[in-house]
């Protein structure tokens, strides 16, 4: 789009929200109100004009690292990589970055996309110039916290996300398959081709494309998240075979099913260490306010049915879906822990290292990639959620934040998190093109040192 | 000067092209997308099929574009015209008009969001009073032409 089209399209959404189709103030409630266990759910709002606010990136001047609070330290791993969404951590402390991007977008089925491609478009990432879809290989030899030069271990991937490694084995969750690779320890470059253990559902149509994948603590199976392809069944029931749902991967024929569904776009999938079940992150349904649909993270049963799309938090029926089905929100349960409205939780990390304060000792570490459908953002932080006995057991604490700057701009976004051989917390940064690194520094803790 | 005379005194369109007035040559646009959504709203409320507000989506959206161009033709000839705006049929075509088009436009915004509620109840209610405008402000445009002469070249 030429500046003049694009000076004139901003006009006309000033003028829109003039008009108070998309007021500044979009009537929104506390966010702190929407975490736990009960959120308060409003009533459902539907728009001419959905409220819409992305961060402009701006990205990270040298010497600028978000903020963590008195006892922590954070430090750049690795910076100047091409956007990083995920991070795996392999046994000798090695730490594999997936940087990936967006399949081919969607086609093109109504105007809509047109106008929310651009206004996306807006928050561009700084991936958009670079190789990626790869797998880049950080090795800190000397200890210091910062990652020698990265080096690339993995390349010509399709949009992946999921990594995990079985043995010998390791598995790379591509949009459209988990391919299986060989691996020893100690490697820096895997050039053999990969071996395809299963196709998911990718293109045409990918709209929430990211696959997490984990393997059972036995490593058995694999468990792979595939998110929705639309926001609402508005591609068509047909486009959402074996999607919303986490699959359950055969690790030695291939073969899966589906293990839990409902589950718009389950993302993080990792296994709780005390209790032994499976756990996601979840981002919920847009555009029905900016306090709806509040995104949650969930123990994973076998079996169950979470809502999507014809219910959420259990049975609160979305009236954007037809044909209904009420013996499918019937059997709708409720998520466990809610993170609030639209803060889009990408990665999930139980701590049990040693490096951080006590404090966290217990609890799972979330990564908030950020809102664009309310006006007051939301997300775009790290938070720590207190765990008792394998269950959520207190309010959601700010860890790693400032990836905003004063005036609302991205500095960064964090994506995926993963704890690294000497038990630091590792961030991936999308749009800020780095991989932080907390460590209980300041000397607050000897584990600090490595 | 006879009565004949006054009835047949040509009222010129000033947006035109070698003497065709270019309004009556857009108007069908706006006009057969907006009946075409109605009808594209309706085969969504009856089978729920996603295919069908699509259609109502892009027929919305190029309705009211064509709508816009059609009616800034229209415009000029009513501006520059004061024998056009001598008509009380001219200003009863052009506020009707209006009215159908900001009725269309927060149609068309209706139309995106996503899935049922795109279309019902709202949406298709939308397209069913724009459908009953056309023919009421089309029959006031068609009497400046047929009774009025407006554009006519003799």
């Amino acid at each position: 789009m030429t500046p003049q089209c694009s000076q004139f399209f901003r006009s006309a959404v000033l003028l829109t929200s003039l008009l108070g189709l998309a007021g500044c103030n979009d009537g929104s409630g506390d966010p702190k109100a929407q975490i736990g266990a009960n959120p308060t759910l409003p009533d459902v709002r539907q728009f001419l004009f959905p409220p819409m606010h992305i961060a402009h990136v701006v990205g990270w001047k040298k010497g600028e690292t978000p903020s963590v609070p008195k006892g922590l330290k954070i430090e750049a791993l690795a910076t100047g990589l091409q956007h990083p969404r995920m991070l795996y951590s392999l046994p000798n402390g090695d730490v594999l970055v997936v940087e990936s991007k967006a399949p081919q977008a969607d086609p093109v089925t109504r105007p809509k996309q047109i106008i929310m491609k651009y206004i996306e478009s807006w928050a561009t990432s700084g991936g958009d110039t670079g190789p990626s879809n790869r797998i880049t290989l950080l090795r800190d030899t000397n200890g210091d916290g910062v990652a020698d030069t990265p080096s690339v271990f993995l390349d010509h991937l399709n949009s992946p996300f999921g990594v995990v490694l079985v043995g010998n084995d390791l598995y790379v969750a591509n949009t459209d398959a988990i391919v299986k690779y060989p691996y020893k320890l100690g490697d820096t470059k895997i050039s053999a081709p990969g071996e395809t253990l299963t196709q998911l559902p990718g293109g045409p149509i990918d709209h929430h494309w990211t696959k997490s994948l984990t393997a059972s603590p036995d490593g058995s199976l694999l468990y792979v998240g595939v998110g929705s392809n639309s926001n609402i069944t508005e591609n068509g029931m047909e486009a959402e075979k074996n999607r919303a749902a986490i699959l359950e991967v055969d690790r030695a024929t291939g073969r899966s099913r589906i293990f839990a569904s409902g589950l718009r776009n389950p993302n993080g999938l990792t296994f709780e260490p005390q209790s032994g079940a499976l756990w996601a992150v979840v981002n919920e349904r847009d555009e029905i306010g900016p306090d709806l649909v509040p995104d949650y993270m969930t123990s994973v049963k076998d079996g169950a049915f979470y809502g999507w799309p014809y219910s959420y938090y259990g049975q609160h029926v979305d009236p954007r879906v037809q044909p209904q089905r009420p013996d499918l929100v019937a059997k709708a349960i409720p998520p466990d822990y809610a993170l609030s409205s639209h803060v889009a939780p990408l990665g999930l990390a139980f701590y049990t290292g040693t490096n951080l304060p006590e404090s966290y000792r217990n609890g799972a570490f979330v990564g908030e990639h950020g809102s664009w459908n309310r006006q007051q953002l939301n997300g775009y932080k790290v938070v720590f959620v207190p765990f008792n006995n394998g269950k959520p057991s207190g309010m959601a604490q700010d860890v790693v934040t400032g990836f905003l700057d004063g005036n609302n701009e991205a500095r960064g976004r964090p994506v995926g998190l993963a704890v690294d051989k000497s038990g630091a917390l590792l961030i991936a940064d999308d749009v800020g093109n780095t991989v932080w690194r907390v460590t209980g520094g300041g000397g607050t803790s000897p584990a600090a040192k490595l | 000067m006879t009565t004949q005379e006054v009835t047949t005194e040509r009222i010129s369109s000033t947006a035109q092209i070698a003497r065709h007035p270019i309004h009556p040559m857009l108007v069908p646009f706006p006009i057969v997308c907006f009946i075409g959504a109605l009808v594209t709203d309706i085969a969504y409320y009856a089978t729920a099929n996603i295919m069908w507000a699509d259609f109502s989506s892009w027929l919305l959206v190029i309705g009211v574009i064509m709508g816009i161009i059609a009616a800034a033709a229209g415009l000029i000839d009513f501006l520059s015209n004061r024998l056009i705006r001598a008509q009380p049929a001219a200003w009863a075509h052009l506020a009707g008009n209006l009215l159908m088009l900001v009725l269309a436009f927060f149609n068309a915004l209706i139309h995106q969001r996503d899935g049922w509620t795109s279309v019902v109840p709202v949406g298709l209610s939308l397209s069913i009073i724009v459908v009953l405008i056309l023919p009421v402000t089309g029959w006031l445009g068609w009497a400046l032409v047929y009774r009025h002469g407006v554009g006519v070249a003799r």
